[in-house]
C-alpha cells in the first residue's frame, strides 16, 4: 500500500458514524468514505479548550468550509490536521484509516496541504525556488532555469498562473497566494486546506481563487476553506461547518443557507446584522483640514517612486475612504499619513502645524492612531507578551511611562483594560502575543489605535480577519470617532464598506489620486472605471 | 497504544530547564569517560577538587575572582542578545578596557580612589569605542556584528601583546613578557577576594532592573522583536542599537579594569584568559537573562577552578575548555530536544 512510512495507518470498524450520507452528492457510490474525518478532536492549551470533542467530516470532490467567531478554534482544528499540533483526544481518519499525523511532513506526504493566512514563503527567492524549497523532489543540483521549467509545467497543469523567475517580494497578495497554493498541489495534495484566503484578495484575484478550487475539486478532492465573509462562503462551498467555543455547532448545506442563520449559528443567538451607521444630522465637519497633504510623493520600499503628487485634505468629523486596487499606493500613503514613511516632496501639516515626515513617533504624539495593513509586521511584536503589545502605543506616558520609566504592573493594568474593551478573552497576559487567534490580534489593534486616536484614525483594511459581529463593533467604533469630531482615513478593497460608512472617497490609481467624490454621487461604476485609472473630480471638498 | 515524540513549537520552561542540566551532567559525564579512559579517576578527583574548592573560604573566593569577569562579559552579551544582536568581541573589548586601565594607571598619579574611579572611566571608554565601528556598520549599513566584533579580537590581542612587551614592557623585574605592576589595586574583601565581585553583581541587577522597569529597556525589547514594529511606534531603532552595543562594549572593558585592579595587576598578552569568549556561553547558557545570568557565570567559575585546582594533578587547563564546549554543544541539543514531548498514542475511541 502507499502509506507513507511516516503515518502509522490500522484499519477502521466504519462504524455507521464514521460512513455519512455523502454530503449531499449523489454522485458518490454510497458507503465511500470521507477523504477526511476527525472525531472528537479536542485541544487545549494552558487556560483555554481550543477545540473540545470535534467531529468533522470532508468528502471528496467537496469544498467544506468553516466558519466561526475569532477565537472559536478554526485555525488550531486545522493545525491538528496538518501536523503542526498534536491533539488531546480523538482521532483523525484518511479515507477510512485511523492516521498518526506527528509533523507537517507526515501531514504533506499523506496528501494534506495548508496555505496559512499568513505567507510562509521566502521573500528574497523566486517563485520556482519557493515551489521547490524543502521539497523530496527536487532534483539535485539544478539550475535556474531547470526549476523554472518544472515550475512552468506545474503552473500548466493545475492552471495556475504565476510567473516562475519573480521574485516572491515583488509579487502582489494574490500572486503570492497562488505561488503557496502551487507549492502545495506539486506535492500531490488530495485535501488544501485555505485559512482566510480571500482576506487579503482583490475581489477579481478571490474569483480566480474560486475558479481555481473548484477545479480541484471536480478531480475528486476536497477543500477545507475558513473564511468570514459569509456570502462568500455560501456561493463557493458545498457544505458549512460552525464551531463556537471550541465546539462543533452544526454542519449545513450550503445551498438554502443564509447570512443570517450562518451568523446567527455562530454566535448563538438571533443577531441583527445593523448596516446603517449614518452620519448624525447636522454633525459639523470642521472648517480647517486636520490633515493636508500638499504635492506629496514618495518611494517604497525598493526605492521605486509610490507615490505622485498627492493633495488631500482631511477634516474633523469626516471619514474619508481611499479606494483603489491593493498595491497601487495605499501601504506607502497609510505610511506617509502616520509618519512611518519620509517623503521626497510635499508638505503635511497637522493642524496647520508643519509635521516632520518619518517621525511616526511625533504623528503619534499630536493624536494619530494607526491600524496597519500588516498587523504581524507592524502592529505586534508576535513574540512579546500581550501586555508589551498592548501598549506600545501609551508606555511613554503615564501611567505606564514617566521619567524614563517602564512600570510593568501599570502596563498589564492598561492591557487588561484593552483586551476586556476589545472583548478578547486571553488566558495569560504573559503568553506571547502570537497565540492569540488572528482575529483576536486585530482586535487588540484597533482598540490599541483608536484610544490613542485624539485627532485622527488612519485605518488600512481595519476589518481584515475580523469575525461579523466585530466588523460591525468595529465599524460602530469608526463611525462614533467620526461623531466626535475625529478624522478617518480608511482604505479598503470593499466599495461596499467604503460607500456605507465614508464621506467622501478618494481613488488611488499607480499612486495618483484619480479624483474625490462625495459619496452621494459615488456609484460602483464610476469608482470602477476611476480605480482604472481614470480621472474623475467632482468637487471633492468636504461636505 | 504507545509513546511517541511530539515536537511543539515553543519550548516549554521548565522542559528547558530540565534540558539544560541534562546538558551540563551530559558534558561532565563525557569528560570523566574521557579521563577514565585515560587512566584516571574522575570520581576521585571531582571529589579532590569539590573539598578544595568548597571546603574553605579560600577555595570560595577563588571562584570569586572567576565568577567576577564571567558575570560582566556574560552582561555584555545578554544586552545585546535583548536587541537581537551578538556582540562576540567581548574577549578584545575585555583586553582593551584593560590596556586603557594599565595606561591611566601607569602614567597618571593621584589619590587611589580617584585613580580607579578614572581607569574605570577610561576602560568602560576604551570597551565602547573598540565596539564603535561594528556598531556603526550594523546600524547604518546593516553589516552582521558578528564577524566584525570577533575580528577585532584579534587586533586587540595584537595591540595588548606589543605594548606589554614593547613600550610598557617591565625592564625592572628581568623577562616578564608584562608591564609594571600597576599600584592602584581593588579595594580587597575577605582573605583573597576584592570588590570587583559586588560590583559585577551589582551591575548584573542594574541591568536586569533597567530592561524590566525603564522605558529605554522596554523600546530594546520591542526593537529586538520586531523592528517593524519599533517603527511603527516611533521608537529610535538605530539609536537603540548603537546605545545597547556601546554600553555592552563598555561593560566588556569595565571587566577588563577590574580584573587588571583586582587580580592581574600588569598589563600581558593573556590577560583576557577568554573571558570574552566565555561570557558568551555564560549568556547563551542564562538564555540572555540577566538575573541567570550569575548563575550560568557561577557554574562557568566553578569548571575553571576545577581545572585550576586539577592542575595539580597534571590535568591540562585546555581540558577545561574542551568541557565547556562540550556543555554548550549539549545544551544546543538539550534546547532543541526541550521542543518535543513524549506524548502518548490516542488510544482507538471507537
Ligand atoms: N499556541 C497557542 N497557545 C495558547 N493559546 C492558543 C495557541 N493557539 C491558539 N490559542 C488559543 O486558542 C483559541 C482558538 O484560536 P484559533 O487561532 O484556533 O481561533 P480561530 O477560530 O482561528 O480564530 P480567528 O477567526 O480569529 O482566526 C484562542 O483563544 C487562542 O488564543
Ligand atoms: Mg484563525
Amino acid at each position: 500500500m502507499s502509506a507513507p512510512a511516516l503515518a502509522r495507518t490500522e484499519r477502521v470498524e466504519t462504524g455507521a458514524e464514521v460512513v455519512p450520507e455523502t454530503g449531499g452528492r449523489s454522485d458518490l457510490p454510497p458507503g465511500t468514505p470521507p477523504l477526511v474525518a476527525l472525531q472528537g478532536i479536542t485541544k487545549t492549551f494552558p487556560g483555554i479548550v481550543a477545540n473540545d470533542g470535534v467531529d468533522l467530516d470532508v468528502m471528496p470532490g467537496e469544498i467544506h468550509a468553516l466558519l466561526g467567531e475569532n477565537g472559536a478554534g478554526k485555525s488550531t482544528l486545522m493545525n491538528v490536521l496538518t501536523g503542526i499540533y498534536r491533539q488531546d483526544a480523538g482521532r483523525i481518519i484518511l479515507d477510512g484509516y485511523a492516521r498518526d499525523l506527528s509533523s507537517p511532513q507526515a501531514a504533506i506526504a499523506a496528501g494534506i496541504g495548508m496555505v496559512h493566512q499568513h505567507f510562509k514563503l521566502v521573500p528574497a527567492f523566486t517563485v520556482a525556488e519557493n515551489v521547490h524549497l524543502g521539497w523530496e523532489e527536487t532534483p539535485w543540483r539544478a539550475s535556474a532555469s531547470v526549476l523554472e521549467a518544472r515550475t512552468r509545467a506545474l503552473a500548466e497543469r493545475f492552471s495556475l498562473k504565476v510567473r516562475p523567475d519573480a521574485r516572491v517580494g515583488d509579487l502582489s497578495a494574490g500572486e503570492q497566494q497562488r505561488v503557496e497554493i502551487l507549492r502545495v498541489l506539486a506535492r500531490a495534495a488530495r485535501i488544501l486546506i485555505l485559512d482566510e484566503p480571500t482576506a487579503v484578495l482583490t475581489p477579481q484575484e478571490a474569483q480566480d481563487l474560486f475558479r481555481a478550487l473548484r477545479a480541484f475539486r471536480a478531480n475528486g478532492n476536497a477543500v477545507i476553506f475558513i473564511s468570514h465573509k459569509l456570502d462568500e462562503v455560501i456561493a463557493i462551498a458545498d457544505r458549512i461547518s460552525v464551531l463556537r467555543g471550541g465546539r462543533k455547532i452544526a454542519t449545513r448545506e450550503a445551498a438554502g443557507a443564509t447570512e443570517r442563520g450562518l451568523a446567527a449559528l455562530m454566535v448563538g443567538h438571533e443577531i441583527t446584522l445593523r448596516k446603517v451607521r449614518p452620519r448624525r444630522p447636522g454633525l459639523p465637519v470642521s472648517p480647517e483640514p486636520v490633515v493636508a497633504m500638499e504635492g506629496i510623493s514618495a518611494l517604497d520600499d525598493r526605492g521605486l517612486p509610490a507615490l505622485h503628487d498627492i493633495s488631500l485634505r482631511l477634516h474633523g468629523g469626516e471619514i474619508l475612504g481611499i479606494a483603489g486596487v491593493a498595491g497601487n499606493g495605499q501601504r506607502e500613503l497609510s505610511q506617509v499619513v502616520t509618519g512611518m514613511r519620509p517623503i521626497t516632496a510635499g508638505v503635511i501639516r497637522i493642524d496647520g502645524r508643519l509635521a516632520k515626515p518619518g517621525d511616526a513617533a511625533g504623528f503619534a504624539g499630536r493624536g494619530i492612531g494607526h491600524i496597519p495593513e500588516d498587523r504581524l509586521r507592524a502592529g505586534l511584536a508576535p513574540s512579546l507578551s500581550i501586555t508589551d503589545n498592548a501598549v506600545l502605543r501609551e508606555y511613554g506616558g503615564p501611567p505606564v511611562g514617566g521619567f524614563g520609566l517602564f512600570r510593568p504592573w501599570a502596563a498589564g493594568r492598561l492591557a487588561r483594560a484593552i483586551a476586556a474593551a476589545a472583548e478578547v478573552a486571553v488566558p495569560s497576559f504573559e503568553m506571547p502575543a502570537r497565540n492569540l487567534s488572528g482575529g483576536n490580534q486585530q482586535r487588540l489593534v484597533a482598540r490599541r489605535e483608536t484610544r490613542i486616536a485624539e485627532r485622527v484614525l488612519v485605518a488600512a483594511y481595519p476589518s481584515r480577519g475580523l469575525d461579523v459581529g466585530a466588523i460591525e463593533t468595529l465599524l460602530a467604533l469608526i463611525a462614533r470617532l467620526r461623531d466626535e469630531g475625529k478624522a478617518v482615513l480608511l482604505f479598503s478593497e470593499e466599495l461596499s464598506e467604503l460607500i456605507e460608512l465614508s464621506d467622501r472617497i478618494a481613488v488611488l490609481f499607480n499612486g495618483r489620486i484619480m479624483g474625490t467624490l462625495p459619496t452621494a454621487e459615488a456609484d460602483v461604476e464610476t469608482l470602477g472605471l476611476m480605480m482604472g485609472g481614470q480621472r474623475q473630480d467632482r468637487s471633492g471638498r468636504a461636505p | 497504544m504507545g509513546w511517541r515524540l511530539q515536537r511543539t513549537p515553543s519550548a516549554h520552561r521548565a522542559a528547558a530547564l530540565t534540558g539544560r542540566i541534562l546538558a551540563i551532567l551530559a558534558a561532565l559525564a563525557c569528560a570523566g569517560i574521557v579521563l577514565a579512559m585515560t587512566g584516571r579517576a574522575p570520581i576521585a578527583m571531582g571529589a579532590d577538587f569539590w573539598d578544595t574548592a568548597t571546603g574553605s573560604t579560600a577555595g570560595l573566593e577563588d571562584v570569586g575572582l572567576l565568577v567576577t569577569p564571567l558575570i560582566l562579559t556574560g552582561i555584555a552579551v545578554a544586552l545585546t542578545t535583548r536587541i537581537g544582536l551578538w556582540n562576540i568581541g567581548g574577549e578584545g573589548q575585555f583586553g582593551i578596557g584593560a590596556l586603557a586601565a594599565a595606561a591611566v594607571g601607569l602614567h597618571l598619579d593621584g589619590p587611589e580612589p580617584v585613580m580607579l574611579l578614572a581607569m574605570a572611566a577610561a576602560a568602560a571608554v576604551a570597551g565602547a569605542l573598540w565596539i564603535l565601528v561594528p556598531t556603526i556598520a550594523r546600524a547604518y549599513a546593516g553589516v552582521n556584528e558578528l564577524i566584525t566584533t570577533l575580528l577585532l579580537n584579534f587586533v586587540a590581542a595584537l595591540l595588548i601583546a606589543w605594548v606589554a612587551t614593547g613600550p610598557w614592557r617591565d625592564r625592572t623585574g628581568g623577562a616578564l613578557a608584562a608591564t609594571l605592576r600597576v599600584p592602584y589595586e581593588m579595594p580587597p574583601l575577605g582573605e583573597a577576594g576584592h570588590w570587583g565581585l559586588p560590583i559585577a553583581v551589582a551591575v548584573a541587577v542594574v541591568a536586569a532592573a533597567a530592561l524590566t522597569f525603564t522605558r529605554f529597556g522596554y523600546e530594546t525589547r520591542v526593537a529586538g522583536a520586531n523592528p517593524g514594529a519599533a517603527v511603527y511606534a516611533g521608537i529610535p531603532v538605530r539609536a537603540r542599537i548603537v546605545a545597547v552595543m556601546l554600553l555592552s562594549g563598555a561593560v566588556a572593558g569595565m571587566a577588563g579594569m577590574i580584573e587588571l585592579a583586582g587580580t592581574a595587576h600588569r598589563l600581558q598578552g593573556g590577560i583576557s584568559n577568554n573571558y570574552g569568549y566565555l561570557g558568551i556561553m555564560v549568556a547563551v547558557l542564562a538564555r540572555g537573562s540577566c538575573l541567570a545570568v550569575l548563575a550560568t557565570a557561577a557554574l562557568m567559575a566553578t569548571l575553571l577552578n576545577a581545572g585550576i585546582i586539577l592542575s595539580a594533578q597534571g590535568l591540562n587547563t585546555s581540558a577545561v575548555l574542551a568541557v565547556t564546549g562540550l556543555i554548550l554543544f549539549f545544551t544546543a541539543i538539550g534546547d532543541e530536544l526541550a521542543h518535543y514531548k513524549l506524548v502518548r498514542r490516542p488510544a482507538p475511541t471507537g
